[in-house]
């Protein structure tokens, strides 16, 4: 078995079923392989970024271990960003690329580049194969760290010749996990109990720690009001009273509103970053805070914490649960505060009753969110509409909002629609876009069609980068830079040229139809939905501003304000 | 020009023990440089299959941060904080 062969082994033995590839000079071994391998489905996407995106959105929405597989220089630099937003938000990865064969690493040889290098910010962890014998061990360490612990992407890096030389059958490395003690959850519940004012605060880390059920329980029983970040949407479930929605720069006024007058933060699975809290010397200037995460370099980061725990999620929501449910939080008071800040500061978009009114985007994905059904997944990209999904879309499961959290890719929702689609081919995988995000992978409707797979695509354009224009607006005094986008191309068009049925709606009586319609198309349709190029995200906090400083738009200025 | 005073910087000594394998001092140097520290002097030592490093850091984030941030890294065995070796000022 050669190290080609091998590396296809190992993802027999890990049920790896499908991985995201573009072949190429140095991996072509590893290609050659594929021709005899049954086991394996590799889809072929049109752009190594969008591999990359598509193993991102597999591992999102099936909770598994996502592959990507590029050749040596372009096809490795070219996964990069794809690479780097599963680093920001821990997604589970497993990287392989080709290099040029080891006699040649050094020597300026085509198509070669210092991989590991370049990539050493970006993985969790990352290897050079300068051993074909090394190749069993490296893949059983590389597929289980990526997974382990706080999860991120490995990249395994391999010259060309070691993936065409024999590998000794050597025995494998098989870690055992580390047995950590359970750890004393008393003083969280001192602390839990002493609390006037408590907000369950959580993030992407429940998912991550496949802890979703725990904590919806833990939610409920201890009925705490709840913020959740960009990457915790649908942590609460769609039927939590005190869920508050979503906190930070683009948060619910009652979210923001209930952390800023809390006593206590129960942090759980969130790292606290800057677009959730604002300014960190604002953020919940009252309160004391229990941090529960997976990793240990998140604790005190960024805000000193009281209490650290660290451990297994779900023994730890399962304890906790248990523990309150003989004697329930004494915080009625606070609930009904809570749940008055909701009706009045919550997000309730209203529906427009003019039918020939423009579209507007919060109205529209109020729509799509009450016509969907529960389980469907919706993959964002970035801009305006993912802040529209993220308000006002009402999400009943983590998984089932695929959103790029921490790096902010534009171009990441079509690729990672797809790979939410192999996740599960019968699921309703709707990517929804912008216009300028649209284009940033619009190659990958070729990947649809080849497939065939059944992704429904919204695409609200309002002819700008908007979220860049309602910056420009509200702190550059209005002086646009750049964000032009009215020559855009015929969306409806160019999806037809790749044989995807369109639509276009423009109207507020057309959205219910034309949503219906895609949902009802056997297959991969688009539905083009022209919206106001004025539109903007309401609330807002100017970067590096408080919370508690939300804009909204009848505080609306065009006053000349500069961000650093 | 007359030399103008710089912030007072803190300097900590660190010894890190960490595996044998390709871009083992990069990986280190890169956490160290993006979570805010300047390396003043480093020694470097093979010791059979692992690597043992002195470095001299200065930096006015919280050392603690940096500490948790090496200890992450997977071929990371042991990072050992030694104490503040006072403050250095620095000019120009």
């Amino acid at each position: 078995m050669n190290g080609a062969q091998h590396i296809l082994d190992a993802f027999h033995r890990h049920n790896v079923s499908t991985v995201f590839g573009y072949p190429g000079g140095c991996i072509m071994p590893l290609y050659d392989a594929l021709v005899d391998d049954v086991g394996v489905e590799h889809v072929l996407c049109r752009h190594e970024q969008a591999c990359a995106l598509a193993a991102d959105g597999y591992a999102r929405a099936s909770g598994k271990l996502g592959v990507c597989i590029a050749t040596s220089g372009p096809g490795a630099t070219n996964l990069i960003t794809g690479v780097a937003n599963a680093h920001r938000d821990s997604i589970p990865l497993l990287v392989i690329t080709g290099q040029v064969p080891s006699g040649l690493i050094g020597t300026d040889a085509f198509q070669e580049t210092d991989v590991l290098g370049m990539t050493l910010g970006i993985v969790k962890h990352s290897y050079l194969i300068d051993d074909a014998d090394a190749l069993p061990a490296v893949m059983e360490e590389a597929m289980e760290l990526a997974q382990s612990g706080r999860p991120g992407p490995v990249w395994v890096d391999i010259p060309k010749d070691l993936l065409l030389t024999d590998v000794s059958d050597a025995p494998y490395f098989h870690s055992e996990p580390q047995k950590t003690s359970f750890p004393d959850l008393a003083d969280a519940l001192t602390m839990l109990r002493a609390a006037r004012k408590p907000i369950l605060y959580s993030g992407g880390g429940i998912s991550l720690a496949h802890a979703e059920d725990r904590f919806r329980t833990f939610a409920e029983s201890a009925a705490l009001p709840s913020v959740v970040t960009l990457k915790g949407i649908g942590n609460p479930g769609k039927h939590n009273p005190y869920n508050l929605g979503m906190l930070g720069m683009h948060g619910s006024r009652a979210a923001n509103k209930a952390v800023d007058e809390c006593d206590l933060l129960l942090v759980i699975g969130a790292r606290l970053d800057d677009r959730a809290t604002g300014k960190l010397d604002g953020f919940a200037p009252n309160a004391k805070m229990i941090h529960i995460d997976a990793d240990a370099a998140e604790i005190n980061k960024l805000r000193a914490t009281e209490l650290a725990i660290r451990g297994d999620l779900n023994s730890i929501l399962e304890a906790l649960t248990n523990a309150l449910q003989d004697k329930p939080l004494d915080i009625g008071g606070w609930q009904k505060q809570c749940r008055t800040w909701y009706t009045t500061g919550g997000f309730h978009a209203a529906d427009n009753e003019e039918p020939l009114a423009p579209i507007t985007g919060p109205a529209f994905v109020r729509q799509l969110s009450r016509i969907a059904l529960d389980d469907t997944v919706i993959a964002c990209d970035v801009g305006q509409h993912q802040m529209w999904v993220a308000q006002h879309y009402d999400f009943d499961h983590p998984r089932h909002h695929l959103t790029s959290g921490g790096l902010g890719t534009m171009g990441y929702g079509l690729p990672a629609a797809i790979g939410a689609q192999f996740a599960d081919r019968k699921s309703t995988v709707i990517n929804v876009t912008g216009d300028g995000s649209f284009m940033m992978n619009a190659q990958e409707l070729a990947t649809i069609r080849r497939y065939n797979l059944p992704v429904k695509l919204i695409v609200m354009d309002n002819q700008c980068l908007g979220m860049v224009r309602q910056q420009q607006e509200l702190f550059y005094g209005n002086r646009e830079s750049q964000i032009n986008l009215d020559d855009n191309p015929d969306f409806v068009a160019m999806a037809r040229a790749f044989d995807i049925p369109a639509l276009h709606i423009n109207r507020t009586d057309q959205i219910r139809r034309g949503i219906e319609t895609i949902l009802a198309y056997n297959g991969p349709m688009l539905l083009h939905v022209a919206i106001s190029r004025e539109d903007n995200v309401w609330p807002i906090v100017k970067p590096g501003a408080s919370n508690r400083e939300m804009i909204d738009e009848t505080r609306r200025t065009n006053k000349k304000e500069h961000v650093a | 020009m007359k030399p103008q005073s710089q912030p007072s910087t803190p300097s900590y000594n660190i010894n890190c023990r960490m595996s044998q394998e390709a871009a083992a001092l990069e990986r280190l140097c890169q956490v160290i440089r993006i979570r805010g520290f300047r390396i003043a002097t480093m020694a470097v030592e093979s010791a059979g299959e692992h690597l043992d490093i002195t470095l001299t850091l200065e930096g006015t984030r919280p050392i603690a941060m940096l500490q948790s941030q090496l200890e992450k890294l997977h071929t990371v065995a042991e990072v050992a904080l030694g104490q503040v070796s006072g403050v250095r000022v620095q000019t120009a």
